[in-house]
């Protein structure tokens, strides 16, 4: 039971990056951007918020103040990874998929230089100072976190975790219940009525793919401030964005649905480190999460569903004298 | 007009790509050693008689991630730091590759390096390997030497060289720190890779606890990855999760240390003094001093004499050693323990001292016999009673 409880916990913690980079590249898609860039998204925000927390420091010293910087940083550094991405595609209309592949290129490249430049400045570890890394690691909750089994299961949590998934709910509801979310998805669905029906495609897309990218950076951000506590490693990241990009297949689009997605997904990627099968190599038990990604893919698929499926315009660029 | 934008675009994103993989490929200016200076000596000294000199020879490295790991190529390149200071070398004369995977893009460094004139080239891990022997091959003309290897022996080159060190004698000591300091006398153990360098690495660590503490159990799981953040941090959370309060690791980040901290226990690293990184967790570190043995190769190449094929020293020589206890935390009597071990196996005294068993039961080491290990590369691989390796 116990066993139980840490490994829902473990999902929890890795699974609190994927729900917040996926629900910013469920934005994305909905807006008809594929981005495959999310792992450069997310490698941007984590040396964005953890290279300003740090200088920050140097400069007028650690705290509130600091993990603020911090948090604007990494979303500002998301967004601007996005805005490449959506120059190059939505003005430029150059190919979705090569682009994002070369953002993630660039973003892991631009973190690792970054990263090293500034642990060459530090002559050490390029560490965040407790007091920083603590706001991030703070459990509003924790006073309810005694009670048994639904204290450690729901009040445990760092705020960043109920953020995210305000975030989610918040955009579940965006997309769903308002009027400027049902055009966003007919922008994503099929731009050319939209367009016809008088609604910006490139204003809306630039919209959904910047603040998506900014949901990347935070992702990143909590993986470098609360995974690493503070101190910059080269391979923070480490393949996150591409889970957070199959959660998007798994969740089949709807950032409500990420929510619980997410923590499935970050339970089975660490539930061989809690329940170890005998004689199960580890290397066929680490692909689990990817085996599932595909098993949705299948079945989605076969119940052709318009509803869980991507959205029409996705991975298209829209040209207007094309029709 | 868009067409023209768009690929002044690609190619400013490519560009900029390049610059951010270019500084990896030399020592930041900033951290080189200033030993030298340049006005006073040639940029490119040529020796007409072709006779290698410390003024003339080129270094190359190759390392599987940069120093920021701040762990082993952190470490090994601090090594290179103080050779190149000791030697008085250029900072021309050392080619640093960093983060060279283990695949054919090693290989490809390795060309490159001898193509931009080294005439030694150390590559620091263990999956080199294979490349290394390639490109020693066709370039008998440069020594190539490989830490953590074990084949130089059988591949019959004479410029492939093995060195590596018996590092478990310093995990021994730091498992002293951790057999004093557990309370619930479990230790964890993040280890990288299921190879014999890694469970000597957690036997001495564990034989070490168990020399102060006969009721510890260790539990170890492996990342099988030499370098995963992530990963590391799961781990150690599994762990901590399982009951462990030491973590001790054998992995490269910091993240084994950093997630002890955040959690409340106690953590042994390696490669570095991570007491900066996790000052409420960190005991201590075993740590490597590489600079013995860079400086060794170099001289020996530079005098004309032979490098040996397999180079291997411990504890009394200082090739390994302990970082300096965190004196906050440690326990009561730690220091006095550790130095009376140290003197032990400064000594003569072998870490791996029957009676041993394994998890089975069976006897590995009998009773008044020592194992000592052959070569420079560790070969023990018996996981011995009390350990948990869950995979």
């Amino acid at each position: 039971m116990q066993t139980l409880i840490n490994l829902i916990n473990a999902a929890v913690r890795s699974g609190t990056p994927l729900l917040l980079a996926t629900s910013g590249e469920i934005l994305t898609e909905k807006s008809g951007n594929l981005n495959l860039g999310v792992e450069g998204i997310m490698y941007m925000g984590a040396i964005g918020g953890l290279g300003s927390a740090w200088y920050f420091e140097q400069a007028f010293g650690s705290g509130i103040l600091a993990a603020i910087v911090c948090f604007v940083v990494a979303f500002l550094l998301g967004m601007l990874g996005s805005l490449i991405y959506s120059i190059l595609t939505i003005t430029l209309r150059a190919n979705q998929n090569v682009t994002g592949l070369t953002l993630t290129i660039f973003g892991t490249g631009f973190a690792k230089y970054f990263g090293e430049h500034m642990g060459n400045q530090a002559g050490g570890y390029v560490a965040v100072s407790k007091q920083t890394t603590g706001i991030f690691t703070y459990a509003p909750f924790a006073s309810l976190a005694d009670i048994p089994v639904v204290g450690p299961l729901l009040f445990s949590y760092n705020w960043m975790v109920y953020v995210a998934i305000i975030f989610a709910l918040i955009m579940g509801w965006f997309l769903n219940r308002t009027r400027k979310g049902l055009m966003l998805r007919s922008v994503g669905e099929d731009p050319a009525t939209a367009d016809t029906a008088g609604i910006s495609v490139t204003r809306y897309r630039y919209g959904a793919t910047l603040i998506g990218g900014g949901l990347g950076g935070l992702g990143g951000m909590y993986m470098a401030m609360v995974g690493q506590n503070g101190i910059w490693a080269t391979d923070c990241v480490s393949g996150y964005g591409w889970l957070a990009i199959a959660l998007v297949i798994f969740a089949t689009w709807s950032p409500l649905r990420a929510i619980y997605c997410a923590i499935i997904f970050g339970g089975l990627d660490v539930m061989y480190m809690y329940y170890p099968i005998k004689g199960l190599p580890t290397q066929i038990y680490i692909m689990l999460p990817y085996a599932v990604t595909i098993l949705v893919l299948i079945f989605t698929s076969m119940r052709q569903s318009k509803e869980h499926n991507i959205p029409a315009g996705t991975g298209l660029n829209y040209f207007r004298e094309d029709r | 007009m868009k067409k023209w934008l768009a690929i002044i675009l690609s190619l400013v994103m490519i560009f900029s790509l390049f610059a951010a993989c270019a500084p990896s490929e030399d020592p930041d200016p900033t951290d080189a050693p200033k030993t030298t200076d340049p006005v006073d000596e040639p940029t490119e000294p040529v020796d007409p008689s072709g006779e290698l000199t410390l003024e003339n020879i080129k270094v190359g490295f190759v390392h599987i991630t940069d120093p920021s790991d701040q762990g082993y190529t952190y470490n090994h390149n601090r090594g290179t730091e103080k050779m190149v200071e000791v030697l008085g070398l250029r900072e021309d004369q050392v080619i640093n590759k960093f983060n060279i995977p283990e695949t054919s893009e090693c290989e490809n460094a390795l060309r490159e390096l001898v193509e931009q004139g080294c005439n030694i080239i150390f590559a620091t891990s263990f999956g080199h390997e294979q490349f290394v022997l390639k490109v020693a091959e066709e370039h008998p003309e440069v020594e190539f030497c490989h830490a953590t290897g074990y084949q130089a022996g059988m591949s019959g080159l004479d410029n492939m060289h093995n060195y590596f060190g018996s590092i478990y004698e310093a995990r021994y000591l730091s498992g002293i720190a951790a057999g004093l300091k557990t309370e619930s006398n479990k230790l964890g153990y993040v280890a990288a890779q299921p190879f014999a360098e890694c469970i000597s690495g957690f036997t001495g660590f564990y034989l070490g606890a168990l020399s102060v503490n006969p009721d510890v159990t260790m539990e170890v799981k492996y990342t099988y990855s030499w370098h995963d953040p992530v990963k590391e941090a799961q781990m150690a959370q599994a762990l901590i999760d399982s009951g462990a309060d030491v973590i001790g690791q054998h992995a490269d980040s910091t993240a084994c240390a950093t997630t002890a901290q955040q959690n409340g226990v106690f953590h042994v690293g390696y490669n570095a003094d991570m007491r900066d990184a996790a000052p409420d967790a960190s005991l201590t570190s075993a740590v490597w001093d590489w600079s013995i043995y860079l400086q060794f190769a170099i001289e020996t190449l530079v005098a004309g004499e032979e490098i040996p094929t397999d180079w291997s020293q411990g504890l009394a020589e200082g090739a390994v050693d302990i970082s300096p206890l965190n004196e906050s935390i440690v326990a009561e009597g730690t220091a006095e323990a550790i130095e009376e071990a140290r003197e032990r196996i400064v000594g003569g005294w072998g870490v791996f001292s029957g009676p041993l068993r394994n998890n089975e039961g069976e006897i590995v080491v009998e009773e008044g016999e020592t194992f000592i290990e052959p070569a420079s590369a560790p070969s023990w691989e018996h996981i011995l009673e009390g350990i948990t390796v869950t995979e």
